[in-house]
């Protein structure tokens, strides 16, 4: 164990007599490992900040709306679908056994003042019982508006936290007016903030809730409206189901047509988003792959213009008592030392990267930066990765340094 | 020839063959040969006479074809890779012609090459180190690289490798053969000194001069051994 150590020594120092060659053979993988890291990177943070979104979206509720979600929007095919009527709520408050809770919920997206701050908001209009339809989120300042207040159509509105943030530098926002479209309201609550998402619109903290009544009185009538309906987790298939059905009795559709609605939930978006990331990540993994084997040649002709250079040196080392397993040990420590230097140059890039790309802020008003992280656990595959790759590598070199007649090898000139 | 000294080398009809294509060629034809402890031999051939065959077979860096080879009462000639291997760290220290310096360490760091390969831990292998390097008589060279030495001062460095492991017997192939006379003529007096101090010395030479300064010569011709005195 002791002489096996001694070898990878020996195997090192080579290295550093070596230095330039040995720059040069692992730029190679370095780009390989930075690749591969920044897909590995991008993919874990998109996850993570899908998996917010879905939070938002919650998995105890359906959107029936006038299209499907979905990334392949064929807009010819839905853009003469009908708006989604609010009076479809009546329908399935009486027919759905399995909708516990329902709400409308109007979306528009308009420009939010404060004195000479100005900034674009997405507004919703909700029902009273959306406060207990939130997911994601919850109510941290303040409160929900009122059965009171959506009646009277008040002007009281719930913030996201890029409103403080953005509008406040920070302070407690309760009780202040921002105008909305030029009216003036006021905030009686605040959400959790809740960072990046991927949904629509990009943050999910720049969002205005109001009741439904108001948003339709002042605002618009022309928002993009959506039923929102709540039902236990479980039941989600069974309610779409039968909320599908009950939206072609409200609409009267006749049997045989096609739906000119869509019931949605999270999970058909997740399963369309991991599509699409196994799309990226193979896309990825194929191209990193490429250059990875690409680096992995690289390497092993490298080691093989070593074995080649170092032919006497072998020789006489097995003259003096070497063994064949003393010197592959020192060819093969010294094939990993290259893989190693090269992901480790490439780590030490993807940290600057990721620290670059995270302290540059995407939009100076909420103060959001780009969702990459980068983890510790990384480091440890790239490791290993590196290590099975020089070996890889190393293997058919060393194993033939290993196997050189010393006699031969010391009559090399 | 003295017998009552102890054998270290028993050489029992050897041979070793070569087979090139079709052509077989005898490089050892049914050589027998004992070395004993303390001996200062020259072997003398010309080029192509198996002489070179011999030393490697001495070596244990190859093995007869047919024939026993004990060194040491241990039977050389059935061992694997990594037994000859253990042997040559032990039991032999190789002087080569060109010295065989690796160029990118110093005189202390090639002297250790062997001790790498032995179970000697740092301090043991320093201590050897900087000892035999002092035999040499190169104790203030010890942090000089091989091109920071002259040639003398190199083959002495290779020698006090030959030493560190305090090897059976020293192997020498044509020492002298890349020095200048007065250098050569120092390498010399110190193989007798080494000789005198109780070591058994193997050295192959093309120079008669050379051969003199041994205590018992053996001329190789065609595979064979022709003379031994």
């Amino acid at each position: 164990m002791n002489s096996f150590f001694k070898n990878i020594l020996i195997g090192l120092f080579s290295i550093r007599s070596n230095m330039t060659r040995v720059i040069l053979t692992s730029t190679g993988l370095t780009i390989g490992i930075f690749t591969v890291s920044l897909v590995t990177a991008s993919i874990s943070s998109i996850d993570k900040e899908f998996a917010k979104s879905m939070d938002y979206y919650g998995n105890d509720k359906i959107y029936v709306g006038t299209w499907p979600w979905s990334f392949d929007f064929d807009w010819w095919k839905y853009r003469n679908r009908p708006r989604i009527e609010e009076s479809s709520l009546e329908y399935i408050n009486q027919y759905s056994e399995y909708v516990t809770d329902v709400s409308i919920k109007k979306n528009t997206w308009t420009r939010a003042s404060f004195g000479n701050k100005a900034s674009w908001v997405q507004l919703n209009g909700v029902y009273p019982s959306y406060q207990d339809m939130l997911s994601g989120t919850e109510i941290v300042n303040g409160r929900f508006f009122s059965q009171n207040e959506w009646e009277l159509q008040r002007r009281v509105i719930i913030v996201g936290a890029s409103v403080r943030d953005g509008f406040f530098e920070g302070k407690d926002p309760i009780g202040k007016k921002i105008r909305l479209n030029n009216v003036t309201f006021e905030i009686i609550g605040e959400l959790k903030k809740q960072g990046m998402g991927m949904v629509p619109g990009g943050s999910l903290d720049s969002l205005v809730l109001m009741p439904s009544t108001t948003f339709e009185r002042i605002l618009t009538r022309w928002g993009f409206d959506e039923l929102v309906l709540k039902t236990n987790p479980d039941n989600v298939p069974l309610a779409k189901e039968e909320v599908g059905m009950i939206m072609r009795v409200a609409r009267k559709i006749p049997p045989g047509d096609d739906d000119n609605f869509a019931v949605n939930s999270a999970d058909a978006y997740q399963t369309q988003f991991n599509d699409m990331k196994n799309a990226i990540a193979g896309m990825g993994f194929l191209v990193t792959g490429i250059s990875l084997v690409v680096s992995a040649i690289g390497i092993m002709n490298v080691m093989f213009v070593s074995v080649r250079e170092r032919t006497r040196e072998i020789g006489l080392r097995k003259a003096m008592g070497a063994t064949n397993f003393n010197i592959l040990t020192q060819f093969l420590s010294e094939a990993v030392a290259i893989a190693i230097i090269g992901g480790s140059v490439g780590i030490l890039l993807i940290r600057l990267t990721v620290f670059g790309i995270s302290s540059f802020p995407i939009a100076s008003f909420n103060g959001s930066t780009l969702p990459v992280s980068f983890d510790i656990i990384l480091v440890f595959y790239t490791f290993i990765v590196c290590v099975v790759i020089g070996v890889l590598a190393g293997m058919i070199p060393a194993r033939t340094a290993a196997n050189l007649n010393p006699i031969d090898a010391l009559r090399d000139e | 020839m003295a017998k009552n000294k102890k054998e270290i080398i028993a050489i029992q009809s050897v041979s070793k063959i070569y087979h090139l294509g079709e052509t077989v060629v005898k490089a050892l034809d049914n050589v027998s040969l004992s070395i004993y402890e303390n001996d200062y031999i020259s072997i003398m051939g010309p080029s192509g006479s198996g002489k070179s065959t011999l030393m490697n077979i001495i070596g244990c860096l190859d093995v007869p074809t047919k024939g026993d080879y004990k060194f040491n009462s241990e039977l050389i000639s059935e061992m694997n890779d990594n037994q000859l291997a253990n042997i040559r760290n032990e039991k032999i220290g190789f002087v080569f012609q060109t010295f065989n310096l690796l160029p990118k360490l110093n005189a202390m760091q090639n002297v250790e090459v062997p001790l790498i390969y032995s179970s000697l831990g740092k301090k043991d292998r320093t201590e050897r180190v900087e000892e035999a390097l002092s035999v040499v008589g190169l104790q203030d060279r010890m942090t000089h690289k091989p091109n920071e030495l002259s040639g003398g001062q190199r083959q002495r460095v290779a020698i006090a490798r030959a030493l560190v492991n305090k090897p059976s017997i020293i192997l020498a192939d044509e020492p002298t053969g890349n020095l200048d006379s007065k250098s050569g003529n120092d390498i010399l007096k110190f193989f007798s000194k080494l000789h005198k101090a109780g070591n058994t010395i193997i050295m192959v030479t093309h120079e008669e001069s050379v051969a003199k300064l041994s205590k018992r010569r053996i001329d190789i011709f065609d595979g064979k051994i022709a003379r031994d005195e």
